[in-house]
């Protein structure tokens, strides 16, 4: 078990180093980038990793105005809130809805209406409304996790064991006592479940809005945007590592935090 | 000395449920009594309605036709206080560990720490669940699933006791290890039991009374008054004539409701 761990292991390094010495090596030989079809191959296109770690260690010292630190904070700061919100939001939706057949028959039409829409073409409504800091950004964070935690929960409220209820009333609980001990705890497993989904699409909400969002929300959507606007592949690759950094410890997290909520499920059973 | 207590009186019950326009009867005209601290059994060939007769009492399911009372008071919309169920589901909460499972319905009822916890233990000490205290659902057995979900219900101190198959799932040795334990709480507590079941064997072992139902539409077709002596051993029970003789009696009696072909009407008297 332990030496297959190992040696999984030592091969992921292996492709990442052999992946990160071919671009090294190859975007250093000009005569590559002029055969054709192969043009992209080149420094201007593609950067390379020395080049990379260079302008990182640029972009995360004193010199620069916005350091790198500060956009991938703002980055994180308003993936969180608008995941944060957006959960919170979409599970209490979810859990009235859900327990009220004839509210959600009736908000039925319009929630499938605005899930349809792409979020993306509503980037530029959201900004004149929120103007280009940290606000419209999570607003378009949340606009994307309410809807996945939203019909999660709602999915989840709906579906609870009636014999669960029942078997609560039997033991003496008034309606109160039945939503907080079997309806809220059936429903919030189905949350739970679409907390993964929901950092991953809270990041693309916020970076999306950092694309417009201009110098005054910062970010790594700025960084992007702005380093396409200079040409300037290196700072491009800064952001992208970085926000790859960001999903993965994000996602790492959320896992942990999962499985701690959701432990006495089978899946989630040691024995 | 006087009649015992009717404390569930089944009256002239009927159930029709409706699938489309179509109707189908689930039980019909089905009337008995149930005294205080009796545990009576109902058996049946599956699909008689006899979980659907438990349902109509414990007020899960409305009657389409007659009355039930319980100690006194028709059954409706909600089921009397006094009431307990143990479902054949498993329904026991998963994202709860045992003791905070067994602790429920005393949580429900707002008593105070100490006093749940001196009573949850002293249930856990009686199913034999010690040392599973902090385990989840997930991690048990159907038949210590079902002995929490039988504390659980049990810790609620319910004077009558609506058992739906409860045992259904589970294999025959673990059956009999959890008939005696059963029995042995219901020697001690003298809850008055009504109990469903397909098994003959179990409703024998357990029961006072033995309630035997037609096929569908379930009406009473025998009610039979298990003679054995208590306390019983569920498994020295079996090797008795006496056991042997009533047992092939009510097999007798169910035996014809298992044939194939349309029930005979005129055959059935009670």
């Amino acid at each position: 078990m332990t030496s297959d761990r190992w040696r999984i292991l030592a091969w992921q390094v292996a492709i990442l180093v052999a992946v990160v010495a071919a671009w090294e090596y190859l975007t250093g030989i000009k005569a590559i980038s002029r055969m054709p079809g192969l043009y992209w191959i080149d420094p201007f296109f593609i950067s390379r990793p020395s080049k990379i770690v260079e302008r990182f260690m640029h972009l995360a010292g004193g010199s620069v105005r916005l350091s790198i630190w500060a956009m991938a904070w703002s980055t994180v700061q308003s993936t969180l809130w608008g995941f944060l919100v957006g959960i919170s939001t979409g599970f209490v939706a979810g859990l009235v809805l859900g327990r009220s057949e004839r509210l959600a028959r009736v908000c039925s039409p319009f929630i499938v209406a605005f899930n349809s829409l792409p979020r993306i073409a509503l980037v530029p409504l959201i900004t004149m409304i929120f103007g280009f800091g940290l606000l419209a950004k999570v607003v378009l964070a949340w606009s994307i996790v309410f809807f996945i935690v939203f019909f999660n929960t709602f999915q989840g409220a709906r579906s609870v064991d009636a014999d669960l209820i029942h078997s609560a009333r039997f033991l003496g609980a008034n309606e109160r006592q039945v939503m907080w001990s079997v309806i809220v705890p059936s429903a919030l497993a189905w949350t739970f479940a679409s907390l993964t989904p929901s950092i991953s699409f809270a990041l693309i909400g916020v970076v999306v809005g950092e694309f417009i969002g201009g110098e005054s929300g910062g970010g790594l959507g700025y960084l992007i945007i702005q380093s396409l606007g200079t040409l300037n592949a290196a700072d491009m690759m800064v952001a992208l590592v970085v926000l790859g950094v960001i999903g993965i410890v994000m996602a790492l997290g959320i896992r942990q935090v999962e499985a701690r909520l959701l432990r006495w499920r089978p899946e989630y059973q040691k024995r | 000395m006087t009649a015992p207590r009717v404390r569930i009186a089944v009256q002239d019950l009927a159930k029709t449920f409706h699938e489309g326009t179509r109707e189908v009867p689930a039980v019909a005209g089905v009337s008995f009594d149930v005294a205080d601290q009796e545990f009576v059994a109902i058996v049946g060939p599956s699909g008689c309605g006899k979980s659907t007769i438990l349902n109509m009492i414990g007020a899960l399911v409305a009657p389409s036709g007659g009355r039930i009372l319980v100690d006194g008071a028709p059954v409706a919309g909600r089921a009397p206080r006094q009431v307990g169920y143990v479902f054949q589901k498993d329904t026991v909460f998963p994202w709860r560990t045992v003791q905070r499972n067994i602790a429920l319905a005393l949580e429900y009822r707002g008593a105070p720490a100490a006093e749940r916890a001196a009573r949850v233990k002293e249930a856990i000490a009686l199913a034999g669940l010690q040392g599973f205290e902090e385990a989840f659902p997930a991690t048990l057995s159907g038949g210590m699933r079902q002995r929490v979900a039988l504390m659980r219900s049990l810790v609620a101190d319910p004077e009558i006791l609506l058992m739906d198959e409860p045992f259904g799932a589970l294999d025959t040795h673990t059956k009999l290890t959890l008939h005696a334990e059963l029995l042995a709480l219901w020697e001690a507590k003298r809850q008055t039991v009504v109990f469903v079941t397909h098994d003959l064997s179990e409703a024998i072992t357990l029961a006072d009374r033995v309630v035997v139902m037609t096929r569908r539409p379930g009406r009473i077709k025998l009610v039979y008054s298990v003679k054995l002596p208590r306390p019983r051993d569920v498994i020295r029970i079996r090797e008795t004539e006496e056991y042997s003789r009533e047992y092939g009696e009510i097999w007798h009696a169910l035996g014809e409701e298992f044939m194939p072909g349309e029930p005979q009407p005129q055959a059935r008297r009670q």
